[in-house]
């Protein structure tokens, strides 16, 4: 018994501290993520784009350790690398100079020397190794397409003017935009997440839409439940709580 | 904050709501101001369907969710789908939600407006319109409209005619599928009508096509939506996956195009991403510039270092990689300038400094670089005697800086210098006008000899000539059509002329004088440009005119060369009104001139050698050509002046010419002179 208890009672605390690590772990992670976004506006990167950025740094951070790679170094090639992938190039010399600046926002810009083609090089190197870490599986499917689909659809359903004065657009959006400080993007189905970000749009205005046999979002994702739709809204909703935290 | 937005939301959400915006935005002096209104909103919602976290959500982001400035969408104009899906078009969502019968009636009657455009089926055709059973709507709303059997009215008046003076109305027969417009609406009746003029839509629907259409001409959305009644198992997941829009990479860019919002400016809800926290001096393109100056100057200066060992293709090497790196880089600018300067290309300095300038227009270097360079250039021009352009230069200079005092002084010199040379030219003038008018009375001195002369000659022979030909030939030479007249009214008279012999030449000469004296008071032969240094008397420069008009006479007549003409002419009004600026002849071209001067030289010159030789060998030379002159005219006059002018090189001849040879020198004397003056001042 009391040997039970002990293993229980290290198991537990085994627990907490890989819980208290985790924690830890998804503040940083918060963190980075909030350096990405933010370089990504600086950068001018258009929604999708900065979105893939995001994404491959959460799957790479699925199977990687935090204490073997520096993660800022993995969000800067990410970004480099989503503007491969999503067609929006990026020069190293702009990423160098925005990141360069979030960390040092007093000193002069970086001269063109030396050090700086370190540091080209590095992100160079490290954009390989997050290819290499996915297996060259780059290519992400994401949300946005599909909320603004179901934007246009919804707006259909509305009487115009009611449309005009409620921004639903702008909240769904904004939502979907900040769930990418959390790993909500890489657990789910991007019509899932579209959904709920709409979902949770309509609800914030209490708009009423017209009811049938079926829901609205039954209609549109025939595979999703109402619970399931709650659950991701918490987990997102989540996200705002812990900017408080982190920031 | 948006009160109706509020209200619907508190309305929506409960109690529950109100207290927690009470409690988180309780500082927020815009939330209190419609905090009133909001607690007497009444509760529509279920309890149980509360949801805690969205409501702190909510709660907590209420003064950005509600703010005004959160709307930033534009909705943008509903244009028709261009052929080519750049999303996926669904049915209705109506369709798919089964939303029943009355629930759409009611919804449709509520929100359809003035302008939309509708699809329906003709069912029946009357003398005062049509009616029109709904099929689809077009634009401006999306709904399930089939099953609801709405009809609707297209009266007469809203019937365009085809034109033909039928019964527009025979037009549509029943069956028919009709695209209109909806023009009015009575919600509470629940009664449509419609309209087939284009005037009914909005602008920008102008183009849309009203009237009787085909099944092809179906929206979209409709025909998906049959063939999803058709086939229960299309699901609206498979149809979005299934069309070929959803697959198009830039549908992201479209749809937020068509919903108005900017991609790269899209809203947040989280605190540190809101907008204000960016500053432009941290966005990649700001940084970069900043780089790129720094990266510039540091050329730059290895550059003036060049430049100031003399080394100066490394120096424009160093100034030009500058420039690529960052274009329009002010110092670059300014020290390429000035090494253009130095080198010498002052256009190209001016150039850089003047680019340099409009980038900033305070640096102090540029202003002091340019002024030096404009007075220099000025100086250039002055010596190429492009006084106007230097002028304009030195004033520029002075303009831009009006302390240096290179440029007044270069300024100063150069308007007095203008001045002189007007003054020059205005002597010059006056100068010319006397010879005229001493012209004109020795002129009138030699048309009496000439008279006298011509008088006697006609009591001797007279030769048949062909007056007509020389008439012609002059009038068509001459700028004085008067003059010309006069001359071949002259011509005319002695009209019986021979082309051979001497006494034809000596008629020739009279009837030339006799024109000559006519023109005297018009225009004077271009004057002989000896090169022999004669003495210079005013008095026997006239003498020499008319002594030049004479042999320029019959040049004049024979050729029939208006060039010739016009050299005499206008040669003689140069000399009467003075060497004034040469680009102040009037409607000259200079290409003329040249000829002219050519023309004028060569035969000044033909003349001069005429006149130096006494020889025969001359006279012949001379004899050819005024028999060839004489071929084309044959008057007596040109004999007449042909053989004076022979005897003047003679120097030999009748008593009445024997004054006439050394006057002439004497004039081809002055003529030569002035035309030294001349040359001296271009």
């Amino acid at each position: 018994m009391s040997t039970q208890a002990s293993t229980s009672g290290s198991v537990n605390e085994a627990r907490g501290r890989r819980s208290a690590e985790d924690v830890e772990d998804s503040k940083k992670h918060f963190r980075v993520c909030r350096f990405i976004i933010d370089t990504g506006v600086k950068l001018g990167m258009r929604s999708v784009p900065m979105a893939t950025a995001c994404a491959l740094y959460h799957r790479f951070f699925q199977s990687a350790s935090l204490q073997v790679y520096e993660p800022y170094l993995v969000a800067m090639s990410a970004i480099y690398l989503a503007g491969k992938v999503e067609e929006q190039h990026l020069r190293t010399r702009d990423i160098i100079n925005v990141c360069h600046r979030y960390f040092h926002p007093e000193r002069e810009p970086l001269e063109l020397d030396g050090k700086f083609w370190e540091l080209r090089d590095s992100i160079v190197q490290c954009e390989l190794l997050i290819l290499r870490q996915l297996n060259f599986q780059v290519s992400f499917e994401h949300p946005h397409k599909y909320l603004l689909q179901y934007l246009l659809s919804v707006r259909s359903l509305l009487n115009r003017h009611a449309w005009s004065r409620t921004p639903i657009a702008e909240t769904a959006l904004a939502v979907l935009k900040d769930s990418y400080h959390g790993t909500v993007c890489v657990h789910h189905k991007p019509q899932h997440l579209a959904l709920t970000s709409l979902y949770l749009a309509l609800q914030t205005y209490g708009v009423q839409l017209p009811r049938g046999e079926l829901e609205w979002w039954q209609v549109v994702c025939a595979d999703i439940t109402k619970a399931q739709i709650e659950t991701i809204m918490s987990e997102l909703l989540q996200l705002y709580d812990m900017e408080a935290k982190c920031t | 904050m948006e009160r109706d937005l509020l209200r619907q939301s508190v309305s929506y959400h409960g109690e529950n709501l109100m207290l927690l915006l009470k409690c988180e935005q309780s500082e927020n002096p815009d939330f209190k101001r419609v905090a009133a209104d909001l607690s007497k909103t009444p509760n529509q919602r279920d309890k149980e369907e509360g949801s805690p976290v969205l409501e702190q959500f909510i709660a907590r982001k209420a003064d950005l969710l509600f703010a005004p400035s959160w709307k930033t969408s534009t909705p943008a104009d509903e244009r028709q789908e261009e052929s080519g899906e750049a999303h996926a078009v669904m049915p209705p969502l109506e369709q798919f939600m089964e939303v029943c019968f009355e629930e759409r009636r009611e919804l449709f009657y509520r929100d359809v407006e003035r302008g939309d455009l509708v699809i329906g089926r003709i069912n029946s055709v009357r003398d005062f319109g049509l009616f029109v059973t709904l099929l689809c709507t077009a634009g401006g709303l999306e709904r399930n409209i089939e099953d609801l059997e709405i009809k609707a009215l297209c009266p007469l008046r809203c019937v365009p005619s085809t034109g033909n003076h039928d019964d527009p109305l025979s037009y549509y027969q029943i069956g028919d599928l009709l695209r209109a417009g909806v023009k009015g609406i009575d919600r509470y009746h629940e009664k449509l009508t419609l309209s087939l003029y284009s005037s009914s839509l909005p602008p920008h629907l102008d183009k849309v096509k009203l009237g009787v259409i085909s099944k092809e001409d179906l929206p979209l959305h409709y025909s998906r939506g049959e063939k999803v009644t058709a086939d229960s198992s299309q699901t609206y997941e498979k149809l979005l996956e299934s069309s070929l829009g959803l697959s198009n990479p830039l549908n992201v860019d479209y749809l937020l195009g068509k919903l108005g919002i900017s991609d790269t400016q899209t809203p947040s809800l989280m605190r540190g991403l809101q907008s204000k926290h960016f500053k432009e001096d941290d966005f990649a393109t700001a940084i970069r510039k900043k780089q790129s100056v720094s990266w510039a100057l540091k050329c730059v200066k290895v550059g003036v270092g060049h430049f100031k060992s003399r080394r100066y293709v490394e120096a424009m090497n160093e100034y030009n990689k500058a420039l690529e790196i960052d274009t329009n880089n002010v110092e670059a600018l300014v020290a390429r300038g000035a090494l253009y300067a130095t080198k010498g290309s002052l256009m190209k300095a001016i150039e850089d400094f003047e680019l340099a300038l409009e980038n900033c227009p305070t640096h102090r270097n540029a202003k002091k670089y340019l002024c030096q360079t404009l007075v220099e250039r000025g100086g250039q021009l002055e010596e190429e005697e492009k006084l106007v352009t230097a002028e304009g230069l030195y004033k520029r200079a002075i303009l831009l800086d009006n302390t240096f005092q290179g440029a007044a002084e270069a300024l100063a010199k150069l308007q007095l210098r203008i001045q002189k040379s007007l003054e020059l030219k205005e002597q010059e003038a006056a100068k010319e006008q006397e010879k005229t008018k001493t012209v004109e009375t020795s002129a009138e001195k030699l048309r009496k000899i000439l008279k006298e002369e011509k008088r006697m000659k006609k009591k001797r022979k007279r030769s048949t000539s062909s007056s007509t030909s020389s008439d012609t030939s002059s009038t068509s030479s001459d700028d004085d059509s008067s003059t010309s007249r006069k001359k071949s009214k002259k011509r005319k008279h002695k009209r019986r002329r021979s082309s051979h012999g001497s006494k034809k030449h000596k008629r020739r000469a009279s009837s030339c004088s006799d024109k000559m004296a006519d023109d005297d008071i018009e225009w004077f032969p271009a004057p002989a440009n000896t090169s022999a240094s004669y003495i210079d008397q005013k008095q026997s420069i006239s003498k020499l005119i008319s002594e030049g008009e004479q042999s320029w006479e019959k040049s004049r007549c024979e050729d029939g060369r208006g060039r010739l003409d016009d050299a005499i002419d206008r040669s003689l009004e140069n000399l009467k009104h003075g060497a004034q600026s040469e680009t102040s002849r009037p409607g000259r071209p200079n290409v003329n001139g040249e000829v002219r001067d050519q023309h004028r030289t060569q035969s000044i010159s033909e003349c001069a050698r005429n006149r130096r030789d006494s020889s025969s060998s001359t006279q012949s030379e001379y004899s050819q050509k005024s028999d060839r002159y004489s071929k084309e005219f044959s008057s007596q006059g040109r004999d007449r002046s042909e053989s004076e002018r022979d005897d003047g090189r003679k120097s030999s001849g009748g008593s009445l010419k024997k004054d006439i040879p050394s006057n002439l020198l004497d004039i081809f004397s002055q003529i030569a002179e002035f035309e030294k003056e001349k040359k001296l001042q271009k």
